[in-house]
């Protein structure tokens, strides 16, 4: 089965269009993109499309009271609703450390959540 | 009274922090940057999402992360941050700079140089004059983003959102990851005025609805905000009959322009760009009062935080070699001009000190090959396309400048390439 995609490419400020042509699941032909970066966003958008998750915190005894977090990597598409909601429900107390990890492995991606500011 | 202050700074966002550590390695010995915020690190601690610092550190982070590598050098560097601390007045003639702060009272600084680096504000819903009633419910989108992402308050439930500038987009997806509904985005202009990763990743991903040429005509509600009319409208940016849609939402978040702060320069008799809407500066970003120097946001509205940092290190060191003597009164004024399809740019002199960047907008979207330029044949790099709501970059290299000394002017533009 052959079927072709269009998508911006998201790896950089300068995004791209891409144009991805598919062949049984598998990328065969990626146009469009100026580096390397593009050809393998391109790949993973089609297979296994990721984003990194962005979020805040609940924070108990902070100066602020959130504090925000990340996924240290990006996780799957799919499951960023499941992971907004984990994160939802977390409190956390102060002091926090860039950098700590504040749930392991989330909703099962082997990804982890980690905070994105010392919080005092 | 208090020491003697080399490099004051104000305004402790990514331009000053970057401003201090460049004043410090250029060997100024004092350098202090002031801060009205308790913390450090400016807009950048509620831009919350990855997306920075791609060209700085050669991978994406949060605005909190950025800032604190940033802040970190500067702290090893040696810089002295005042946080808490209010510049209310600059004098005019003696450049002494007035500051409150709760424990230090009122103080008088007298620094051998200045850097602005005050950042720019949203514009506001008085600026668009939207008919209908004012009701609670109305936001910039950075005010938004702050009450989200730093206080813990969600200011509504279903969203519209009008103005399609980076932040409108990032708030797009931020809102509807806090559970609520965004109805669209409106856009008055027939181009996107953030960039176009940011349409993919915060509004497509969502299935947000973004229109075009499009604006919000009237605004209804008492108390809370009930809902919005919204219009197609002409070329001529007026509405169109028959085009009006009512929209129930509780909120409505404005991303529709940023404009540099500059009272303090003002105050200061700072001569302003009246297109920019910040200092007119030299590539040594050195405003038109020789002691002051300018950087970031204050100066020219950027896409790229990075492209913010490099200009405010640049700024910093400029002012330590002003404060040290090391700027001649007679560098050379090559002035910029904008061609026919550049609505803004900075810098708008050019000393042929050093290599230098001229940052520039087009006016109208090219999509196709083109090509930016600086003439007289300065400069050349060809383009795939150039767009509004994004920067393009042109390279003058000092050794140009010197081996043409009889450079009266620079313009800078960017043209289709003509098919042959």
């Amino acid at each position: 089965m052959r079927e072709e995609r269009s998508f911006i490419c998201v790896s950089c400020p300068l995004g791209c269009g891409l144009n991805v042509i598919i062949e049984d699941g598998e990328v065969t032909y990626v146009s469009g993109n100026s580096c390397p970066r593009g050809a393998a966003y391109a790949k993973t958008e089609v297979k296994d499309p990721r984003r990194v998750f962005a979020s805040t915190v609940r924070v108990t005894g902070g100066k602020l009271p959130v504090c925000p977090i990340r996924s240290k990597t990006p996780a799957p598409k799919g499951k960023l609703s499941e992971i907004a909601k984990a994160v939802a429900a977390l409190n956390v107390k102060a002091p926090i450390k860039i950098g700590q990890v504040l749930i392991h492995n989330v909703c099962g991606t082997d990804v982890d959540i980690v905070a994105s500011r010392d919080l005092n | 009274m208090s020491k003697n202050i080399d490099v004051l700074i104000i305004g402790a966002g990514p331009a000053g922090v970057a401003a201090g550590i460049g004043a410090k390695k250029e060997g100024a010995e004092n350098v202090v940057v002031l801060e009205r915020d308790w913390d450090l690190g400016g807009i950048l601690q509620q831009c919350i999402h990855p997306g920075f610092g791609l060209r700085t550190f050669r991978e994406e982070l949060t605005g909190p992360e950025y800032m604190h590598r940033f802040i970190a050098q500067a702290h090893e560097a040696g810089v002295e941050f005042r946080t808490n601390t209010m510049v209310f007045q600059i004098d005019k003639d003696t450049n002494a700079v007035w500051t409150m702060n709760k424990e230090r009272g009122i103080e008088c600084l007298n620094p051998k140089s200045i850097v602005l680096t005050m950042g720019c504000r949203e514009r506001p819903l008085g600026a668009i004059r939207i008919p209908g009633t004012r009701p609670a419910g109305i936001y910039t989108a950075g005010t938004a983003q702050r009450f989200v992402n730093m206080e813990g308050y969600m200011p509504g439930k279903r969203a519209v959102i009008l103005g399609s500038g980076d932040i409108g987009l990032i708030m797009a997806r931020r809102m509807i990851w806090e559970g609520a509904e965004v109805e669209g985005v409106y856009e008055v202009m027939s181009w996107p005025g953030g960039l176009r990763r940011n349409i993919a990743q915060c509004l497509d991903d969502y299935g947000i609805p973004f229109h075009l040429k499009t604006t919000v005509t009237k605004i209804h509600g008492a108390d809370r905000l009930e809902g919005v009319t919204v219009a197609q409208v002409d070329d001529k940016m007026t509405p169109i009959k028959g085009t009006e849609r009512f929209v129930p939402c509780d909120t409505l978040l404005l991303a529709i322009g940023l404009i540099p702060e500059n009272e303090l320069s003002r105050m200061a008799g700072i001569e302003i760009h009246p297109v920019t809407g910040g200092p007119v500066v030299n590539d040594l970003l050195q405003t038109s009062n020789p002691s002051v120097f300018a950087a970031g946001n204050v100066v020219i509205v950027y896409d790229l935080v990075d492209n913010v940092s490099d200009e405010g290190l640049i700024a910093g060191a400029n002012a330590a070699k002003y404060a040290a003597g090391k700027i001649s009164p007679n560098v050379k004024r090559i002035p910029v001009k904008g061609g026919e399809n550049v609505r803004l740019f900075s810098p708008q002199f050019v000393t042929g000190e050093s290599d230098t960047i001229i940052y520039m907008r087009v006016t109208h979207p090219i999509e196709g090959a083109c090509k930016v330029i600086a003439e007289p044949g300065l400069y050349t790099q060809k383009l795939r396309y150039a767009r509004p709501g994004e920067m393009n970059e042109v390279r003058i290299k000092a050794s140009a400048i010197e081996a043409n000394p009889d450079i009266k002017e620079i313009t800078v533009d960017v043209q289709p390439e003509v098919k042959r």
